[in-house]
């Protein structure tokens, strides 16, 4: 094959050189003689390579010479050693000559030669490899060797077996790389100890004569050297288990069997039997099992187990296995599981899971009982959710999420002992997410249809405006609060707080607001001054009248207190004359002590004059029909109190006057602030001092809703001249109880003089932002700057909330906000 | 609005309805004889208090193995030595299956006196065990007493079922009280631990035949 498969591509390569040649054909190229070698000294062979053939059909010639002749030789057989080579037998090979030779290549246009070669037989002898190399181990004493055999080289001519070879070998382990290798000498085999038991090894061998090369390695031959033969080691019993409580089967696990074929035995001994029995059936459960059918299986019995090994050269028992049936139960999964979508009429989709037990397992007859467990999770999820379901087939799953995959798996496990089973294979369901998409589609028009029904409710409040506002949120007149001590409204004792504001038609009726929101409309058009100053109350009663004539409108805007006076609850009020004197004792020694008057006066002790004629209105003029317009009156002096009632001269300022009733009610309280006011009472009951009083008025209706507050005023009070003289705050407030700062965080600066008062009182107004009668802000503005004002004035907000409701105020709705009118009439 | 009015619709009448289901089944429907309870709620509650019993009973025998047995080999030692082991029950399911039901009932009866007197010993000689814990000790006095009120229903259910007359008081009397109270604190630990072992399997045994007993009694083989 090969031949002819060389000179087709011969004839090839000289068709193409052909054509070549028609160009530039040539002489051929140098061959090279590539090697020579001897297998035995005997005979010798050359091979050589050719040049190139320049393009034409080439003829190698092999000439040789000796170095003793002159003669050249032709090479005497091209074939015995294949193509381009040359053989040299026996007879032409001399092992004391020195062969020159040369291979001449030739072609049509002319010929080359190789340079010459000298071969000297004996440098050139390399026998081939040994043959027919068998392996084969020996055990003996525990020891193992290998016995290694092969052939000499084969050789052409048969005579030559007499020739002596030397010989090596080299082995290691298969999986290793190094070799370890042995001189063998002449003998064709070896043997091979301290080899690693169990291993396979690898041998090779070579062989050279006593002048040359070493041949080649011969092919491989590999081995297994067996283990050594030992007793067999300690097997081990892995696992019994019973799958249905019936039966129940042991495995066990082999150690070393000692290189030999080894039994197995499992030997049982139960517990109140002294006899030992041998396994009964080593085949139903698999190599190196035993099965004990139900009539080798007993409960609430131990078993004492062992497994013995046993070869050749002696045996082994395992460690004793302890095993009672009862407690190595584990049944096989679940079976015939089914998920399935309900719905609820909810119409959320809820799964429904239903299994039987494992079919070996009897758990008809009460033998066995099983609970189960159940696992699910979304596919793409990482955690398992676990469900324990106890002896139920079925279960309900809800709250799935919709839209995803679960994966469910179930288990069982006997009721008291005993191993959970494997899980059961994944079983896979989609919750559907439609109905989701329903529920969303219904909320979207529940909120679609409210938030239109909002729309349109506010749009018609809209177009309704103020009176829907007003109708909505009915002004609360904050003024008529300010009668209310806070305290006593936080200890809920309403009857003493009602009582205090001498309401008795508390929550007031719808009357009073209708009455308070026309009231408030009618005004806006006046410039309202608030408090004028008074020159001397006995001209009360002039002023009245002309208040009476003034619109009663007027006054509203500056000052909340004339809403109050607006209900109408005569009833509560005596016709005639009322003196009330409400006293609450002081409560707390050092902050603030209160006294409660109230009075109630005629008209003549109205001090509004003429130049108040504006404070007279707002004051009383607002006052319609029969109502009283009460002033308490708070005096921490009593000696002071009771002069202002005696004396017709009434030292507050309070101009109120009711003119179709002509009663009034005048309550003023009188507060003292801080510490300073024992002191401040103090000296005024020595009367030595100067004092300047701060009054705040509050007119008090009876309707707890309208403010009960006319004004503030600051009497001053000159007692001793050579002191300097002290301001006072009075703060005005039917409810006696309060111990301190009743007074709401607004203040205010009394810049105004009201009235002159006993000649050493000098009363003063709160400052109006606004406008204030030239009058009143005079001199005393001065003395009001003593520290009790001051501290007034720091008190947060008091500035800042001020009266600033005289004008602007008025014209609006604003009568709706009680800060606005509040701290002007503290 | 109208789905919300709806829903409050159904929510209040849900809860009427749901109130009215509340009403208690009284335990004697009206017209029946002779009030008592019937065969199958005295074998769930029996079963119910076996199995109370040997969940018990398995957790002091389990702390007590984790505790005090740990490496001592008392399992090889506790073979054959229970001292109920005279009394002869089924050992498997066929066995379980063939016996009469009035002789496993009485087998039963016979475990569960053959334990009132060591219950009541191991309640109070516990006590004595080297740092025992509170877990150990709670549940030997509630086994105890379990165990009572287990026989008491279980003389109820034979009395019941039993066609003849009451067998004799069958039970296997107990000497294991010298070996709480030993010296060597080594055979006295074995001794409750063997004793406990026993408990364990007796309680376990009297759960799996009432099963089967109320199984094979109430359901005819088919729970």
């Amino acid at each position: 094959m090969k031949q002819r498969f060389i000179s087709s591509a011969q004839i090839i390569l000289q068709l193409a050189l052909t054509t070549v040649g028609l160009t530039g054909q040539t002489y051929p190229g140098k061959p090279k003689i590539i090697r020579c070698r001897s297998l035995e000294k005997e005979t010798f062979s050359c091979w050589w390579k050719p040049g190139s053939d320049g393009g034409l059909p080439n003829n190698y010639t092999l000439f040789y010479s000796k170095d003793s002749e002159e003669k050249i030789y032709e090479c005497p057989d091209y074939l015995t050693s294949g193509p381009n080579s040359c053989y040299f037998d026996k007879n032409h090979t001399n092992p004391w000559t020195t062969y020159i030779i040369t291979v001449m290549a030739r072609n049509e246009i002319g010929s080359n030669s190789s340079d010459p070669q000298h071969v000297d037989i004996t440098s050139i002898v390399q026998p081939d490899a040994p043959v027919n190399l068998s392996l084969e181990t020996n055990t003996s004493a525990n020891m193992s060797y290998l016995w290694a055999k092969w052939s000499p080289p084969p050789l052409a001519d048969a005579s030559s077996n007499l020739l002596v070879y030397h010989y090596e070998l080299r082995l290691k382990p298969e999986e290793k790389e190094e070799w370890e290798t042995v001189s063998v000498g002449m003998q064709t085999h070896y043997e091979v100890t301290s080899l690693q038991a169990g291993v396979k090894y690898v041998v090779q061998v070579r062989c050279i004569l006593d002048l040359g090369e070493w041949s080649e390695w011969s092919s491989e031959r590999s081995i297994q050297i067996p283990k050594e033969r030992l007793p067999p080691e300690k097997p081990t019993i892995i696992k019994c288990r019973s799958p249905e409580k019936e039966t129940f089967t042991c495995w066990w696990k082999p150690a070393s069997d000692g290189g030999l074929l080894t039994n197995h035995t499992l030997l049982y001994s139960k517990e109140g039997e002294e006899k030992v029995y041998e396994c009964p059936d080593y085949k139903t459960a698999g190599p190196n099992s035993c099965y004990f059918d139900k009539k080798h299986t007993s409960f609430w019995t131990i078993y004492n187990i062992t497994v013995r090994a046993t070869n050749e050269m002696g045996s082994n028992v395992s460690d004793p296995h302890y095993v009672d049936v009862t407690y190595i139960v584990q049944p096989d999964p679940p079976v015939n599981i089914t998920l399935e979508l309900k719905k609820s009429i909810k119409r959320k989709p809820y799964l429904v899971l239903t299994w039987s037990p494992p079919p070996l397992a009897d758990v008809r007859s009460g033998w066995l009982t099983l609970e189960y467990e159940l696992r699910l999770k979304p596919e793409e999820g990482e955690e398992w959710e676990t469900i324990f379901v106890g002896q139920q087939t079925q279960c309900k799953m809800f709250s799935l999420n919709p839209g995803k995959r679960y994966i469910v798996q179930i288990h069982c496990k006997p009721d008291h002992h005993g191993l959970w089973s494997e899980w059961s294979p994944e079983m896979y369901i989609e919750i559907p997410t439609d109905f989701r998409v329903k529920d969303m589609v219904v909320w979207i028009i529940v909120g679609v249809l409210s938030s239109l029904i909002c729309l349109i409710m506010s749009w018609i409040m809209i177009m309704k405006g103020y009176r829907m506002m007003a109708f909505i949120l009915p002004p609360v007149p904050g003024p008529k609060i300010k009668g209310i001590d806070t305290h006593l409204l936080e200890t809920g004792k309403s009857e003493e707080l009602l009582s205090a504001l001498g309401c008795h038609g508390f929550p007031p009726t719808s009357d009073c607001e209708e009455l308070l929101i026309e009231y408030l409309e009618v005004e806006d058009s006046e410039d309202q001054q608030l408090m004028p100053s008074h020159d001397t109350p006995s001209k009360n009663t002039k002023i009245i009248h002309k208040e009476t004539d003034s619109d009663s409108g007027r006054g509203s805007c500056d000052s909340p207190s004339l809403l109050p006076v607006k209900s109408r609850e005569p009833r509560g009020l005596p016709s005639t004359l009322q003196t009330q004197d409400v006293r609450a004792k002081e409560k707390k020694g050092g902050k603030g002590s209160w006294e409660t008057q109230c009075s109630a006066s005629e008209q003549k002790m109205l001090p509004c004059n003429s130049e108040s004629i504006k404070s007279c209105t707002w004051l009383a003029a607002q006052l319609p029909g029969n109502q009283a317009a009460m002033f308490a009156y708070h005096s921490t002096v009593e000696a002071f109190r009771i002069t202002l009632n005696t004396t017709n001269v009434n030292p507050s300022p309070v101009l109120v006057g009711n003119e179709e009733n002509r009663q009034s009610l005048y309550p003023i309280a009188e507060t003292v602030y801080d510490d300073v006011e024992k002191i401040s009472e103090m000296e005024y009951s020595k009367t030595d001092q100067t004092t300047v009083q701060v009054r705040q008025n509050q007119q008090n209706d009876k309707s707890p809703f309208l403010n009960p507050k006319l004004m503030d005023y600051v009497e001053v009070h000159k007692v001793r001249q050579d002191e300097e003289p002290t301001l006072l705050l009075k703060h005005k407030e039917n409810s006696g109880k309060t111990k301190k700062s009743t007074i709401p965080g607004t203040s205010k600066e009394y810049t105004k003089v009201s009235t002159v008062v006993d000649h050493h009182i000098l009363v003063l107004l709160p400052d109006q932002r606004t406008q204030n009668t030239p009058v009143s802000q005079e001199p005393v503005a001065e003395t009001s700057q003593n520290p009790q004002d001051s501290q007034a004035e720091k008190s947060t907000g008091y500035s800042t909330t001020a009266p600033s409701d005289s004008r602007g105020d008025t014209s609006g709705s604003d009568y709706m906000d009680p800060s606005s009118f509040m701290p002007s009439f503290k | 609005m109208e789905t919300g009015l709806l829903l409050v619709t159904l929510l209040v009448s849900h809860m009427l309805l749901t109130k009215e289901g509340v009403t208690s089944m009284p335990i004697c429907p009206n017209g029946s004889v002779n009030c008592q309870l019937t065969l199958e709620e005295l074998f769930d509650r029996a079963v119910k208090l076996a199995t109370y019993i040997h969940f018990l009973s398995s957790e002091i025998f389990n702390e007590f193995e984790e505790r005090y047995a740990q490496g001592r080999g008392f399992i090889a030692k506790a073979v054959n030595s229970c001292h109920t082991a005279s009394l002869t029950t089924p050992e498997d399911k066929e066995q379980a299956q063939q016996i009469h039901h009035e002789d496993l009932l009485n087998l039963i009866l016979g475990v569960l006196r053959s334990w009132n007197d060591p219950l009541v010993h191991l309640a109070s000689e516990v006590q004595r065990i080297k740092e025992a814990p509170e877990t150990i000790l709670w549940k030997a006095v509630e086994i105890e007493e379990q165990n009572k009120r287990l026989l008491e229903g279980m003389e109820k259910i034979v009395g019941r079922v039993q066609s003849g007359e009451v067998e004799n008081e069958i039970y296997t009397p107990w000497d294991g009280l010298p070996s709480l109270q030993l010296a060597d604190e080594d055979s006295r630990l074995f001794a409750f631990y063997n004793l406990l072992h026993c408990l364990r399997r007796d309680s376990h045994k009297i759960d799996n035949y009432l099963k089967v007993l109320k199984c094979r009694l109430i359901h005819d083989n088919n729970c």
